[in-house]
């Protein structure tokens, strides 16, 4: 068994209690988890041993979350790295440079949305957000700074309250936002303009992976001929769809909805605690990523592009160094 | 008991039938004194309540003109007889609409519910009574999240359900056969007013195929909007979303708005079960005009009432 830093285990279990939650940064989280394993490697200088440790590494990491493919992502483009044929030293450099460098991607990306979405809304808009995403937040606060918003309404969220994170990040940022419970959308949507949401995962048919409710959310949308816009970094969108894998949905703890002492009393009631839900591509008008606007359906353009490598080798099956099986296991 | 759930803003409340019977239980105590000023009054502060707190609660409403017309025609006289029959008149067409609704669920059906209502539990029971095996999927219902009293209500009934929060509707909807849901009121042109989600599961429904049905008996009916009135949606605030302690934790500045009722058009509806039977919402004049004798019906509002009633008793003085 390898042991690592403290540090390391630390990123892990905050993912895994949801201490570090949003699927951008439990991808920065991931790629600066690798980046430290790199720098505390006290090991042999032996090229093969760091390979084997740093995927040691990688599976701790991807082991956390099954579900959010922002961290296999982020894990493939920091251990990308490890393919090229160098020494010890220089191969321990290009893993902390590449995570550095998907850092700093990530961060530009959130930025980028943010100006590319605020574009995409309307003049003294009432926006509506469900749970709480970075991007969805960005674009939010960069419209409302251009003076394009009046009022954002943001659903709770449960079982989590995510919706309260969205509400503090708003007013942190002077924006007006009026919270509203996840039953009340379809109430509350007559009042709404655009809806903004973030994402988890985009599969290749466009088909958005999120916090469950958005998918009532966008058909409640739908409905009320409302726009539904996705503001999703590129490295959302999961290869391994390409090849027909379905991404699984996590079922979390149902304490997080009712007490343990409550789910002791009540033995002939499951409490189901799936943590996302699906929406298909016809209820997204657009999905706003830090390389453009682009319909749904147009998802497999990202993925060739951004992930071209990477499907190459998901389609000839070749075992990688570290294998997206292993990420989307359980 | 469950100090956790408060956090969440879990509050009992009574169902729109469970109401009625409190308002009668009220009017029955205050009936007891032999003073008919004193029952005015008592109805006059009930009216005042109800149309702040439960301003969309049909069965209330009603009951309270049903009532007020009988205070107006033959005072205390006969009052507690009447009282007593009011009751078991809502208590009976409450069952009756429920076996409707219940000889439309069949072995094996999967079923979906949101909120508490007296009447879709007595389905529940019925159900249980003639031996049928079904499984149900409960909405926590928030604001309030009485869904979990509903869940607690099966649990004790020996049915499986699976409780799941609002947000995960959809998220199961393709498990589920058909969706069972109470009203706090029937309009007119056969919307439906129910606790807020109502009209968003409907859609989910709809969307899924999967038919929907509302157990309503007739006292749910809202027969001012036959008059073009419409229904009044309260709301409340962060206080119905969590408690104090946990507002402290949150910025000044937060604002939460907490809708209690919303309203699923009549193309969301399979079926209205009442006493009378099974129904296409779009049908509902025809079953007024059916009870009433007329179309639209002959009925005062609860304000005349009470005006009435004040020049009744200032003259009887």
């Amino acid at each position: 068994m390898v042991r690592f830093h403290e540090k390391i285990l630390e990123i892990a279990e905050g993912i895994r209690t949801m201490r570090i939650r949003g699927a951008g940064k439990i991808a920065r989280s991931a790629a600066e988890a690798l980046k430290i394993a790199a720098e505390t490697y006290s090991g042999e200088p032996d090229p093969e041993l760091f390979r084997k440790y740093m995927n040691e590494a990688a599976k701790l990491i991807l082991a956390t979350r099954p579900t959010a493919v922002s961290l296999p992502n982020a894990v493939y483009y920091v251990m990308y790295a490890l393919e090229s044929n160098l020494g010890f030293k220089e191969l321990r450099e290009a893993v902390i440079a590449r995570a550095e460098e998907f850092i700093r991607n990530s961060l530009e990306a959130v930025r980028k949305i943010g100006e590319i979405g605020a574009r995409r809304i309307k003049q003294d808009s009432v926006v509506l957000t469900h749970c709480h995403s970075t991007a969805a937040a960005t674009v939010i606060i960069t419209a409302y700074k251009m003076g394009k918003i009046r009022k954002v309404y943001s659903t709770e969220t449960r079982p989590f309250y995510q919706g309260r994170i969205t509400a503090r990040h708003l007013i942190e940022a002077g924006v007006p936002v009026v919270q509203v419970p996840d039953s009340s959308v379809r109430y509350i949507m007559h009042e709404v303009d655009q809806v903004v949401v973030g994402a988890d995962t985009i599969a290749s048919n466009g088909a958005l992976v999120n916090k469950v409710g958005t998918s009532q959310v966008t058909l409640a949308a739908h409905e009320a001929r409302v726009r539904v816009f996705v503001a999703a970094e590129t490295y959302k969108f999961s290869p391994m769809t390409v090849i027909g894998e379905l991404v699984p949905i996590e079922y979390r703890d149902p304490t997080e909805i009712v007490p343990k002492e409550w789910i002791d009393k009540h033995p002939n009631v499951t409490v189901l605690n799936p943590a996302f839900d699906v929406t298909p591509p016809e209820y997204i008008d657009a999905i706003i990523t830090e390389e453009g606007v682009i319909p749904p359906q147009a998802a497999i353009l990202i993925l060739m592009e951004k992930f071209g490598w990477a499907l190459e080798k998901i389609k000839q099956g070749v075992k990688q160094s570290v294998s997206f099986e292993d990420s989307i296991e359980g | 008991m469950y100090e956790e759930l408060f956090k969440h803003g879990y509050a009992k409340r009574d169902t729109g039938t469970s109401l009625v019977f409190t308002l009668i239980d009220e009017l029955r105590d205050s009936a007891s004194t032999g003073d008919l000023g004193r029952v005015v009054e008592k109805y006059k502060q009930l009216v005042e309540k109800i149309m702040r707190d439960r301003p969309a609660s049909y069965g209330a409403i009603n009951a309270l003109r049903l009532i007020g017309e009988y205070l107006l025609s033959k005072g205390l006289e006969g009052f507690m007889e009447y009282l007593d029959s009011l009751r078991r008149k809502y208590d009976r067409d409450c069952w009756e609409a429920a076996r409707v609704a219940a000889n439309r669920i069949v072995d094996g059906d999967v079923l979906i519910t949101i909120s508490n209502s007296l009447c879709v539990r007595r389905v529940f029971k019925l159900l249980v009574d003639q031996g049928r095996k079904f499984e149900v999927y409960v909405m926590e219902s928030r604001p309030g999240m009485e869904g979990l009293d509903t869940a607690s209500y099966l649990n004790d009934l020996g049915v499986k359900s699976y409780l799941i929060v609002d947000s995960a509707a959809r998220f199961f909807m393709k498990n589920v056969k058909k969706a069972v849901i109470g009203a706090e009121a029937i309009a007119v042109n056969g919307a439906i007013v129910g606790k807020v989600g109502t009209s968003l599961l409907s859609l989910i429904a709809n969307e899924a195929r999967v038919r929907v049905f509302v157990v309503a008996p007739l006292y749910k009916f809202s027969l001012e909007t036959i008059h073009g009135e419409l229904v009044k949606l309260p709301e409340g605030d962060w206080r119905l979303l969590m408690s104090p302690d946990v507002r402290k934790s949150l910025p000044n500045e937060y604002r939460a708005r907490a809708p209690l009722y919303d309203v699923a058009p009549a193309n969301y509806i399979d079926g209205i079960a009442t006493e009378y039977g099974l129904f296409a919402p779009q049908a509902i004049p025809v079953i007024i005009k059916q009870v009433y004798g007329s179309f639209p019906p002959r009925i005062r509002s609860l304000d005349e009432i009470g005006k009435l009633l004040e020049e009744k008793i200032g003259g009887g003085a």
